[in-house]
């Protein structure tokens, strides 16, 4: 609400730079405080259109045809919003230019308002003002007046005691007619105003460091038994996954649990292994692998008429067809052109045409969309398609993996950390000042007059009062010698 | 330990209904004995009012004491409900609409004891209440955990410092409101307007860190299962509208022509975007709807 606010050092007297050029002009603008606060709250309502509206997948967004579609199924919701909001980028609103703008406006304004804020602070930490006039004294909004009966050297010494019991700095100035004490605690508190803003600014460099130069791969499946598989991004490693197992709760089809074994090669040396489940991923360096899905495989074997081996792994069934009742892999035979669908019925589904401990093979020509020979394999068996040889050597699982790469990490963690200490420094630590003004009348007894000017902070009225009290006491009991 | 637990809750729903009953009537009461003495002191009634305070303080009194009932049935609630299902209150709305309920709850209790402005009862045990009653209405079966969802230390403080948080934060609503239904010199009968402005901050001040803690846990938890620690994910979009509001309120309060009013203003919004996080995953799908989520 309104309180007495009293210039009690540069930091409360307002902006006195002169509005002369256009630099100084932006410079207010950026350190005002209102324009920090519209600031917030602009991205504050952008995140929320972006939290109301759906966004789309990033995936989507890439492909034009696939975000024209995209556009298509949600048009049924937005109707003739739908290309309003298409044009102002509110469908992708993190990456639009609007939540960007913002962003860096409101980081350029932290910057003003730490730099020209810091060297405040620190005027105000190390060379407190000791000396304040007798405004101040009539007008802060918390003060108390008395009278001591030994003259103010006498006086100082008491006041100085109950001061530095209560943990407080007491800096003297006598060099007036009066002597004048400061006395705070915590002084460094306010510094953490700077903590909190700067660890904005680490968490979002952190942030654009992790979007630029990190390296994210969604669904990369590794089926078992398979060679290690290369992992993209420049990290140069490759996986293999040793097992994987999964349990179910009884009776129903939610995991319980599912783990995989990994192994990490970097060339052809295996650097790390470890058992990997959804809530502890392995971590090689600043590489991440998480255990993110699972599903079946199947271990095939191709050979051509004769008997040279053109295929030898493990093919994950990622796909689903249109029904959901079946599961497909596939993979390709560059030496004879031929793509190679695997096909097994979805787990739980009773198809007839293809039973359980069985896949149906389908090999397709470059170009066409029929394929031009299928047939069913069962385990452990061959069969002959299109003039090559297909055995089923075994069922198998997959991992799925997330594999990410973040060197933007730390930064962010470190922000973090840096913001929550920041915080809690400014609102547990508030740095608490106390000016004292003792002043000789004409009795040679002393005129006590203590005042803050704390504004933020509930809690300081009751200590105040307390250490006027304890300082009255303290002078009463002293006597001039 | 599954029945005692949904004993205690029905108990502590009872006992928020209750105390909120004293509360009300007490308030209404102690209107009605002002509204009559302002007639007598104006002259207009020509018969002597006595009015006896001490009745309507002593409704009051229970208010409090059935509260702080209310609070232990909840959290004896809660605790059976760990024990009984081995996890913290985080996986399906009932169990957050309880857990939300004790924070508005602990918070309310606290700020009480603390600062004695049992008005702001009247509009912080409705939240409470309302939470309760949602949560009747859901499901209360202990349903298997996915594996994202599983041994976590980190979700539990997640879920720990979101309850403290919001529960701060219906506090700042009721001050911020009765803040606002007041003229700038305050009616009498109510808190003075300072007071609550006061409050309001305090309230703030603890539930913000909180709040910070809340975002920073829910990323290290992403990080670790989901292999991204932010993903514009709703929800968590929704928390950061949440801290964006809060963190604008304490800025607020230091620009001429924000404090006061318009800082009560972003109070009561930022509540609501509070509520909307909280009820969030009716309205959209996402990573938090975890009905669907685990292993696909
Ligand atoms: C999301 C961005 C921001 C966050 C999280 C943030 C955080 C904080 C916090 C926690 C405080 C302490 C509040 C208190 O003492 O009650 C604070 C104070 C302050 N902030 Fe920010 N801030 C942000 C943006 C800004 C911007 C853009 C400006 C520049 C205009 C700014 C200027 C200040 C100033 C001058 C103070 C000190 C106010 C005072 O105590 O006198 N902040 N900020």
């Amino acid at each position: 609400m309104k309180r007495a606010t009293e210039p009690i050092d540069d930091l409360d007297v307002g902006l006195q730079i002169p509005i002369s050029d256009i630099f100084d002009r932006i410079w207010r603008l950026f350190v005002s405080m209102r324009t920090g606060l519209a600031l917030i709250l602009g991205l504050a309502v952008l995140s929320l259109i972006g939290t109301l509206l759906v966004q789309a997948p990033p995936e989507v967004k890439a492909d034009p045809t696939a975000y024209a579609t995209w556009l298509d199924s949600i048009a049924p919701k937005y109707g003739g919003w739908t290309r309003i909001f298409d044009s102002a980028g509110f469908f992708s609103m993190f990456s639009s230019v609007w939540f960007r703008g913002v962003t860096v406006l409101l980081v350029t304004s932290i910057v003003a308002c730490s730099i020209r804020r810091a060297p405040l602070l620190w005027r105000r930490a190390v060379h407190p003002r000791i000396a304040m006039g007798d405004s101040f004294f009539a007008n802060a909004p918390l003060t108390t007046v008395f009278g001591a009966n030994s003259n103010p050297e006498a006086t100082l010494e008491a006041v100085r005691r109950v001061l530095r019991r209560r943990h407080l700095r007491v800096s003297v100035d006598s060099s007036g007619g009066d002597i004048h004490v400061h006395a705070d605690r915590f002084r460094w508190g306010p510094w953490g105003t700077i903590a909190a803003h700067l660890s904005i600014i680490s968490i979002l460099v952190g942030a654009v460091i992790g979007a630029t130069w990190g390296y994210r791969d969604n669904s990369l499946a590794v089926a078992v038994g398979n060679a290690p598989v290369a992992v993209g991004g420049g990290t140069g490693l490759t996986v293999a996954a040793r097992s994987f197992s999964a349990t179910y709760y009884p009776g129903g089809s939610t995991p319980s649990d599912y783990s995989s074994v990994l192994a990490v090669y970097r060339n052809g040396r295996e650097v790390a292994s470890q058992t990997v489940r959804v809530n502890q991923p392995l971590q090689v360096g600043d590489v991440a692998f998480h255990q993110a899905y699972f599903g079946g495989a199947v271990a095939m074997r191709v050979q051509d008429a004769a008997g040279k081996v053109l295929f030898d792994e493990a093919v994950p069934l990622l796909l689903a067809s249109t029904d959901g009742k079946e599961s497909v892999g596939r993979f390709s035979l560059p030496e004879v052109g031929a793509t190679v669908y695997v096909v097994e019925a979805a787990s739980g589904v009773v198809d007839p045409s293809i039973r359980a401990g069985q896949a149906k093979v389908e090999v397709y020509n470059p170009g066409s969309d029929q394929p031009a020979a299928t047939s069913v394999v069962s385990q452990g068996q061959s069969a002959p398609v299109a003039g090559l040889m297909f055995t089923f050597v075994r069922e198998r699982q997959f991992a799925g993996l997330m594999v990410a790469r973040d060197p933007g990490a730390p930064l962010v963690w470190g922000g973090a950390v840096l913001l929550v200490l920041g915080i809690v420094l400014v609102f547990y630590f508030p740095h608490r000042r106390i000016w004292v003004r003792l002043r000789r009348d004409e009795m040679h007894t002393t005129e006590v007059r203590l005042a803050s000017a704390q504004r933020r902070d509930a809690g300081f009225a009751a200590h105040f009062a307390r250490i006027a009290d304890d300082i009255k006491a303290a002078v009463k009991a002293a006597h001039t010698p | 330990m599954f029945k005692m637990s949904e004993y205690s809750f029905v108990a502590g729903t009872i006992a928020v209904g209750l105390a909120l009953a004293c509360y009300v009537l007490a308030f209404i009461a102690v209107r009605i004995a002002r509204a009559r003495t302002g007639l007598v002191a104006a002259g207009v009634g020509g018969e002597t009012v006595v009015v006896n305070g001490s009745g309507m303080a002593g409704l009051a009194a229970y208010g409090s004491l059935i509260t702080s009932l209310a609070l232990a049935f909840l959290t004896m609630s809660l605790m059976f409900r760990t024990i009984a299902s081995g996890h913290g209150p985080f996986v399906n709305m009932y169990e957050f609409a309880i857990a939300f309920a004790w924070g508005v709850v602990a918070v309310y209790v606290y700020f009480e004891h603390r600062y004695h402005q049992r008005m702001l009862s009247v509009l912080v045990l409705p939240v409470a209440l309302g939470l309760l009653i949602y949560a009747t209405m859901q499901p209360a079966d202990i349903e298997p955990l996915v594996p994202a969802l599983q041994n976590n230390l980190l979700l539990t403080i997640h879920v720990a410092v979101a309850i403290i948080a919001y529960g701060t934060f219906a506090i700042a609503f009721a001050s911020a409101v009765l803040y606002l239904i007041q003229p700038d010199g305050g009616i009498p009968g109510l808190p003075k307007p300072e007071v609550l402005d006061s409050i309001a901050h305090r309230a703030v001040v603890i539930g913000f860190p909180f709040l910070t803690l809340t975002i920073v846990f829910g990323a290290l938890w992403a990080n670790i299962a989901w292999g991204s620690y932010w993903s514009w994910d709703p929800k968590e979009t929704a928390s950061l509208v949440t801290w964006l509001l809060f963190g604008s309120y304490l800025h607020a309060r230091v620009v001429r022509g924000w404090r006061g009013r318009r800082a009560a203003w972003l109070l009561v919004i930022g509540f609501a975007a509070a509520i909307f996080t909280f009820f969030g995953n009716l309205f959209f799908g996402g990573l938090h709807s975890y009905a669907t989520g685990g292993g696909n």
